[in-house]
């Protein structure tokens, strides 16, 4: 890519469009990191943020698994929360208002345990005002019903993806697997059935064992690795997804500055979301925004859109 | 709640095994006790998740102390800090101790175990400050953790203190629960007041003295934290459903906690033991 005059770009445009829906940023929270949002309004300004994925949303709430649910790992860290949630009711009654109040993109995760389960969500969603898309999670791998056993079978995510379009009165996300053997494959049959864009990619599922008690040392057994370490699995992904579909991709794994985030936008993301480095640096999303700025002012880019995919051209 | 950076001032060995950090802040932070902050090396790649350590002591509001042991990859991290490093500090976080006035006749009742010391030193200043008879029950596994978990700052304080050490280098032999269950038949339990903490098995035992002897009982717990400021919700501990919480069967140490009323706190429910 040509080096301008640096005094020749004014100011990069860091927005983004996914499904239609314009994000000031390609910068978005990602659900299990960001909680409802409203957690950071101390730390960051929200206004500045492209938007944020709430924690999984399910008709009723959730209470979640037993501690012990977190475990770090090298470079990451294992969790098995269990989708611990206040219910998609309680959420629009009384987080939305309080959302309301920030000039950013919301995304709301969908989970349930049945597709009975995961369209009454949304059913209950639909009448949350201030919500801009769903994300459907298909790829949870710390529940025995829905979640990864959705995510892991084409035509169970198609099914879903189907059933979830047609009720969905926004533009609809579905959140991918990595545990699974062909993620292209997967991402297609979900495109096909009616998916308007695809963030990819979950948690791997691993497992952590306390040498002195010879057990697991997550409650439930097993958990979802995320952090640094997974990154490069993920971009891998991207690139394998951007290739095959031509719905807008959000890249997800291991971001925790500017530079982690361009990987994804040069495999093909549109956008990124920002999970585990949120715990250890509650301002990573305002460093990566800045970065990316940066970066494309130093490089002579205008539109950041310019780099998604670019490793392709 | 403020994200920073910290310089070290000095980050000295006590005993062999536990260590006083003491960092610089440019901003002044306000702390109660009981309260602690989330801390990493600045710029490290290992650790990844920041620590929870409670606010030892705070020399004034631009100078606090975190006195830990050194038991994993974290601390062990913190441990070789040399005066001048930097760290990212999130603080001040959770909930403090409740102290009330003096003047209620209440006797305060402070039972520590190991370095659950951390978390109680403030509180007995306060309770002093606020007038409140207070006795302590000190509890370690020998001198050389007695020492390191910072015994000589409560001695200093001069409050009736009690204690006891597993291999009776220092103290009586045992667990501190033994002496602090003795006192409690002495008084009346109805007009004490508890604050423990300490590892888990201990605060359960403390909980149930307590109980026995119609003693109000707060506990300070500890989890294995993601985040510290409620959004990883990692770091659960399961209540009893007297009332409606945000997350039903379970609150978070870190926005909830860290102090509890011991009743609340599912005594049963296994996972908490680390």
């Amino acid at each position: 890519m040509p080096i301008q005059d640096e005094a020749d770009i004014l100011d990069t445009n860091l927005s983004v469009e996914i499904a239609g829906v314009g994000f000031r940023n390609p910068v978005i929270g990602a659900s299990g990191c960001f909680g409802y949002g409203l957690e950071f309004s101390e730390l960051i300004d929200l206004n500045r943020l492209g938007g944020f994925c709430t924690k999984g949303l399910s008709a009723r709430p959730l209470a979640g698994h037993p501690p012990a649910r977190i475990v770090e790992t090298h470079g990451g860290m294992l969790n098995a929360i269990g989708l611990q949630n206040v219910g998609a009711r309680a959420f629009i009654e009384e987080k939305l208002p309080l959302i309301r109040r920030y000039d950013t993109r919301v995304i709301a995760n969908v989970f349930g345990y049945s597709e009975e389960d995961y369209m009454e969500t949304i059913r209950i969603l639909n009448d949350g005002e201030g919500i801009s898309l769903y994300e459907l999670n298909i790829s949870c791998p710390n529940v025995k019903e829905g979640g990864i056993v959705i995510g892991n079978s084409a035509a169970a995510a198609a099914r879903l993806t189907e059933s979830a379009r047609r009720l969905s009165e926004r533009p609809l996300i579905v959140k991918l697997s990595p545990n699974v053997t062909n993620i292209a494959e997967i991402a297609k049959a979900i495109v096909a059935a009616g998916a308007d864009a695809l963030s990819l990619i979950n948690t791997i599922v691993g497992m952590a064992i306390d040498v002195n008690t010879f057990k697991p040392r997550l409650s439930y057994g097993t958990g979802g690795l995320s952090g640094p370490a997974i990154h490069p699995i993920a971009v891998r992904m991207v690139y394998e997804v951007a290739q095959v579909v031509s719905a807008p991709l959000i890249g997800i794994g291991g971001i925790a500055s500017a530079m982690d985030a361009l990987e994804f936008i040069i495999a093909g993301a549109t956008a990124v979301q920002i999970g585990t480095a949120n715990y250890y640096d509650p301002l990573v999303t305002m460093k990566v925004i800045d970065g990316l700025s940066d970066y494309c002012k130093k490089r002579g880019i205008s539109r950041i859109g310019e780099l998604t995919g670019a490793t392709f051209n | 709640m403020i994200e920073t950076i910290g310089t070290v001032f000095r980050n000295d060995e006590i005993t062999p095994g536990y260590k006083k950090l003491t960092l610089r802040f440019v901003e002044g932070i306000s702390i109660r006790a009981g309260q602690f902050a989330m801390l990493r090396p600045r710029n490290a790649y290992e650790p990844l998740l920041r620590r929870a350590l409670a606010v030892y002591r705070a020399d004034d509001s631009r100078r606090l102390s975190f006195l830990y042991q050194i038991l994993g990859r974290g601390t062990a991290a913190l441990a070789c800090l040399k005066p001048g490093d930097q760290v990212e500090a999130l603080l001040p976080l959770g909930n403090p101790w409740p102290v009330d006035a003096a003047g209620s006749s209440e006797l305060a009742v402070v039972v520590a175990g190991g370095v659950g010391s951390a978390s109680v030193l403030m509180l007995c200043e306060e309770l002093i400050d606020a007038g409140v008879q207070t006795e302590v029950f000190f509890g370690a596994a020998s001198e050389n953790a007695a020492i390191g978990c910072g015994l000589d700052d409560f001695r200093a304080m001069q409050l009736p203190l009690i204690i006891t050490t597993v291999d009776g280098s220092l103290g009586e032999r045992g667990l501190v629960t033994t002496p602090f269950s003795r006192r409690l038949a002495a008084i009346d339990g109805s007009r004490s007041r508890v604050y423990s903490c300490g590892p888990w098995a201990m605060m359960k035992a403390v909980a149930e003295i307590a109980n026995e002897h119609g003693a109000g009982c707060l506990v300070s717990l500890e989890a294995p934290m993601g985040c510290g400021f409620g959004v990883c919700v990692g770091c659960v501990v399961a209540v009893e459903r007297k009332e409606a919480g945000e997350y039903g069967a379970y609150k978070r140490v870190c926005v909830d906690g860290p102090v509890f009323a011991a009743d609340e706190i599912r005594w049963d429910v296994a996972g908490m033991s680390h």
